[in-house]
């Protein structure tokens, strides 16, 4: 412990007469544990739950008695209970704000705060740095508070638990002990919050840690109560190291910059006439390397994406210094976010079901990330094709109107679908003559048969097939009964 | 519900390797056969080579293999395909000779299987008598199987019975179905080509079977009505191939399809569910036309025809003609029955997703980017995951991607050098442009490369906005680099 002495006068004169045990019950009073109850939804039979699982980690206390937890603690909660430590008192809590793609939430008491009157909130400490010592925070089942020292040695940006979203992350050095009811863990430095702990790889003693900067960001954004979450550019880009390819683009011997190959329709980039083929010279006159990197006064290089998600917020304005054509220009762009909703294929899907429409046992369903990977770990590989290439490229399905891939996820045996039963995975483009671009239009069109007979259509084999409608209003009512409901449109 | 392009995919173990001798085997005691019957049963010797899709500039790997063949007409021996395919050097050895006899192909059908072997100098067979073809046989009835397997040196012979007359793939090239006769004899490797015998005609050939992990005593072999169209179309001195009606069904066993198409509920007519444009039938057929009669044949719902008292595949009938044959067929469109023609034709893009054989890959080098053209052969060669890649080759048909781009043209291999060294994100891409020209196939990027315009070329992929960019005054020097590294004989084959 001694050098953890040391850190703490070089950092802090006032901790110098701190006794450690005093330190130590300071924090033990911000960290609370987080006891969660989660069921998700069956994806193939959507109208039901899976099993219901727990996960138990640890939250950080803040002021006004709010409570900080990884989204990924709770995510599709049934039931969320703060437990003190200490006293083993619970109450039950809701979530108030949640940011799936930056895995943070806030969570409060249901009943008030006087359940978190007795314990101290944690400040944030932003400041962390490289070879900063910081301590993670477990308890012991009997409720003494276990710290682990572990070393700061770099950060990154990488992906978060939602496979599109990519964040700030530091990494840190040192064992951390395995207990139950860990899933989250509050580091603190200098009793302050410093980030949290959101894997370890017991193998190398790696820690990642989501941090206090970035967690600063989604409070602020949270303050106002209407939470609008981290702006993206919506592009993709390539690096510039091929001495030919930068000769091509005429690119300055001096100049770094990246290769725009693709702009999403909606999104900041396109918004500000960002065209793919232009090359980002810098940000905010941070200039960007040949391969996409900025130099942070703290970590170094770090993906000039972290100028955009981790610094600044949806609204701010950015100069953008790009090169078109061989001819340096200055861009104005103003940050937006693409809602999430408003993509073809929903990256992730929490806290709501799937949506769906029943035709006579025809079980129609908006294509999602969570359904292809359905298809196992290597979804990628076995997920049908022509789902996998709308993943890939929504442009081509975008350009036609369509705001939702609406799919035939299923088919079930039912006196309507007779012939049907192994059809499956489909894209529908037609019912009844309408185009089908969500699943309220499914809804919409299932009212429009002709001559007792609803029409549809599909993309691929068999491309068409009829129902008889009054035998699938049947099958609905039958269907009802059994399974509660028949659609879920919203 | 036949899809044209078939993807069941079944390991099936093609026979081809057994090691046999020829000499003579125990002919006296099998009642039907006599000694003069086996002369007219062969061991056909492969050499062959098999092409190299990952270096395609090399000659290939030198492999080999045996089969079994026999004796149809004079100087004319039948076996399979697969016996004799990439072929190099082929040697007959007869029964009780020690002396191989340099053969050479005559014909080669590689969609049913089947090859017509003569040799060289055929004396060595004056006086022997070829086998006579019989019909198609009953299930449940004997057949003997006659051939050079694995498991001895000598003549072998085995008997079961045929259990199954279905419809089912050709695994040599995987896209064909042709009418198949399993038996329950014990096939092996090497028996592939040989003779199957009933009442003393030649009743199947052997050629496949499942392998023993999957399904036990299921042994194939191609019918007399396949051979027999073979012998046919060779007639005239060419192997024209089989034809398609190109074009996919699906049953019509639901009452609301079938009241929706105004169809009665009597069993009869199968839907269409697209019919290929290029096609024999595009045109002609269209989604939601009903087929309710084939050349004369209701067709049941279920796909099913009545021929010669059996129900068989309504492609059946296509099986048995041949290219510029018309049949006719009867549809129900908007509640009215028309009687239609179709000229049938082979259906090419199809070829896509079929193994290939006797052909040598087609490819450019260029600065090290190895360009070739994808098909089934290249896809197995590169083990390519890509997903473009892998939509080009999936929905090469059913996309109309084969109107758009008759050659996909797949950035195959990198070979490392300093023109390239930032390029290897790239590999497994598809090419679609060069230097502005639209790419459809391997003579179109030969000639937009060959062109001297400009500093740079450009080479742009599907699905990615980055394209490659090469100095051109860097490419005569490295070309030659290259070339000489990697020893690259010719830098392109672009095919005959």
């Amino acid at each position: 412990m001694t050098k953890f002495f040391i850190l703490l006068f070089a950092s802090s004169a006032s901790v110098l007469h701190y006794s450690e045990e005093l330190e130590a019950a300071s924090v033990d009073k911000s960290v609370i544990r987080v006891n969660t109850t989660m069921q998700s939804y069956n994806l193939i039979q959507p109208w039901e739950k899976g099993a219901s699982s727990t996960r138990i980690g640890l939250g950080a206390v803040l002021p006004q008695g709010k409570v900080l937890v990884t989204a990924q603690m709770v995510t599709d909660a049934t039931y969320i209970e703060l437990e003190k430590p200490d006293t083993a008192a619970k109450t039950t809590a809701q979530v108030i704000t949640v940011d799936y793609e930056a895995n943070l939430a806030l969570l409060k008491p249901i009943n008030g705060n006087d359940f978190l009157s007795d314990r101290v909130p944690f400040e944030l400490d932003t400041n962390l740095s490289p070879k900063d010592k910081v301590e993670a925070w477990q308890f012991e089942a009997n409720g003494t508070p276990v710290t682990t020292q572990i070393t700061v040695s770099k950060a990154e940006v990488r992906q978060s638990f939602i496979d599109t979203a990519r964040f700030l992350q530091i990494q840190a050095n040192g064992p951390v002990q395995y207990r139950s009811g860990s899933f989250t863990l509050p580091l603190a430095k200098n009793n302050k919050l410093a980030g949290l702990l959101i894997s370890y790889s017991s193998k190398d003693q790696i820690s990642n840690i989501l941090p206090a900067s970035i967690i600063e960001h989604f409070l602020k954004d949270a303050e106002d109560g209407n939470y609008t979450g981290f702006p993206n550019l919506g592009i993709m880009y390539s690096q510039t190291l091929d001495e030919q390819f930068r000769n091509y683009l005429k690119l300055d011997q001096k100049d770094g910059g990246v290769f725009v190959s693709k702009v999403v329709e909606g999104a900041s980039a396109a918004a500000a006439s960002i065209k793919s083929g232009d090359v980002i010279l810098s940000i905010n006159g941070k200039e960007i390397d040949s391969r996409g990197n900025y130099i942070d006064p703290v970590w170094g290089k770090l993906s000039f994406s972290h100028l955009v998600r981790g610094k600044a917020f949806t609204g701010d304005s950015m100069k953008i210094k790009i090169l078109r054509e061989g001819q340096k220009k200055d861009v104005d762009l103003r940050l937006i976010r693409r809602p999430v909703e408003d993509y073809l294929i929903d990256p992730y899907m929490f806290d709501r079901g799937p949506k769906f429409s029943i035709i006579g046992g025809i079980v129609f369903q908006e294509l999602s990330v969570p359904f292809l990977k359905l298809f196992g770990n290597d979804w990628k590989s076995r997920a049908p094709i022509k789902m996998l290439m709308a993943h890939a490229n929504p442009e081509m399905y975008e350009k036609e109107g369509r705001r939702k891939l609406v799919i035939l996820t299923r088919t079930i045996p039912t006196p309507a679908t007779l012939g049907y039963e192994r059809l499956s995975t489909l894209i529908v483009t037609k019912i009844n003559g309408v185009h089908i671009n969500d699943i309220q239009d499914v809804d919409k069109a299932a009212g429009m048969a002709t001559n007792g007979q609803h029409r549809i259509e599909f993309e691929s084999y068999p491309k068409l097939i009829f129902l008889d409608a009054v035998l699938a209003e049947r099958v609905n009512a039958a269907l009802e009964k059994r399974i509660g409901i028949t659609k879920r449109l919203n | 519900m036949k899809s044209p392009i078939f993807s069941f995919i079944i390991t099936i173990l093609v026979w081809d390797l057994a090691p046999a001798q020829e000499k003579n085997g125990k002919e006296n005691t099998n009642q039907e056969n006599n000694s003069s019957r086996y002369e007219a049963v062969v061991r056909i010797e492969n050499s062959s080579l098999n092409p190299d899709y990952r270096n395609p500039w090399n000659t290939g790997r030198d492999s080999g293999g045996n089969g079994t063949g026999w004796l149809v007409g004079e100087n004319k021996f039948l076996t399979n395909a697969h016996v004799v395919s990439n072929s190099r050097i082929i040697y007959i050895k007869k029964v009780g000779d020690a002396k191989p006899y340099r053969a050479k192909i005559v014909h080669i059908a590689h969609d049913c299987d089947l090859a017509m072997l003569e040799l060289e100098d055929p004396s060595a067979f004056e006086g022997v008598k070829p086998f006579d073809i019989g019909k198609l046989p009953q299930l449940d009835t004997t057949v003997k199987v006659i051939g050079y397997p694995i498991g001895g040196e000598r003549i072998s012979i085995t008997s079961g019975v045929v259990s199954r007359i279905d419809f089912l793939s050709y695994s040599h090239t995987s896209v064909d179905l042709h009418l198949t006769i399993q038996i329950d004899a014990a096939i092996n490797p090497g028996n592939s080509g040989g003779p199957v015998i009933q009442n003393g005609k030649v009743v199947g050939v052997a050629f496949q079977g499942y392998s023993g992990n999957i399904a036990q005593n299921t042994g194939y072999m191609i019918p007399t009505p396949v051979i027999r169209r073979f012998l046919k179309d060779v007639e005239d001195g060419n192997y024209d191939h089989y034809v398609d009606l190109s074009m996919s069904d699906f049953p019509l066993l639901n009452p609301a399809q079938r009241k929706a198409l105004g169809l009665a509920n009597d069993g009869i007519g199968i839907m269409v569910a697209a019919a290929e444009e290029d096609g024999s039938a595009g045109g002609i057929l269209k989604t939601g036309d009903v087929l309710l009669a084939i050349d004369g044949r209701s067709v049941k719902s279920n796909g099913l025809i009545n021929y010669e008292g059996e129900d068989v595949n309504m492609n059946e009938i296509v099986e048995r003609k041949f290219a510029g044959d018309v049949i006719k067929l009867k549809i129900w469109r908007e509640n009215k029955s028309i009687d239609t023609k179709v000229t049938l034709k082979r259906f090419l893009p199809y070829l896509i997703a079929a193994k290939k054989y006797d052909e040598k890959p087609r490819y450019i080098m260029f600065s090290g980017l190895v360009f070739q053209p994808l098909d089934r052969n290249l896809m197995a060669a590169h083990g390519m995951k890509n997903l473009q890649v892998r939509y080009h080759f999936d929905s090469y048909v059913s996309a109309d991607i084969y109107k758009d781009r008759p050659e996909v043209i797949v950035l195959t291999s990198i070979l490392p050098d300093s023109i390239n060294s930032y390029f290897s994100d790239f590999k497994h891409s598809i090419v679609d442009e060069v230097n502005g020209v639209k790419v459809k196939t391997l003579k179109d990027v030969h000639n937009a490369l060959a062109k001297d315009e400009g500093d740079y070329i450009i080479i742009s992929l599907l699905g990615s906005g980055r394209p490659i960019v090469i100095e051109r005054a860097k490419v005569q020097a490295a070309q030659k680099r290259i070339q000489e590294k990697y020893n690259v004989i010719n830098d392109h084959y672009l095919g005959d």
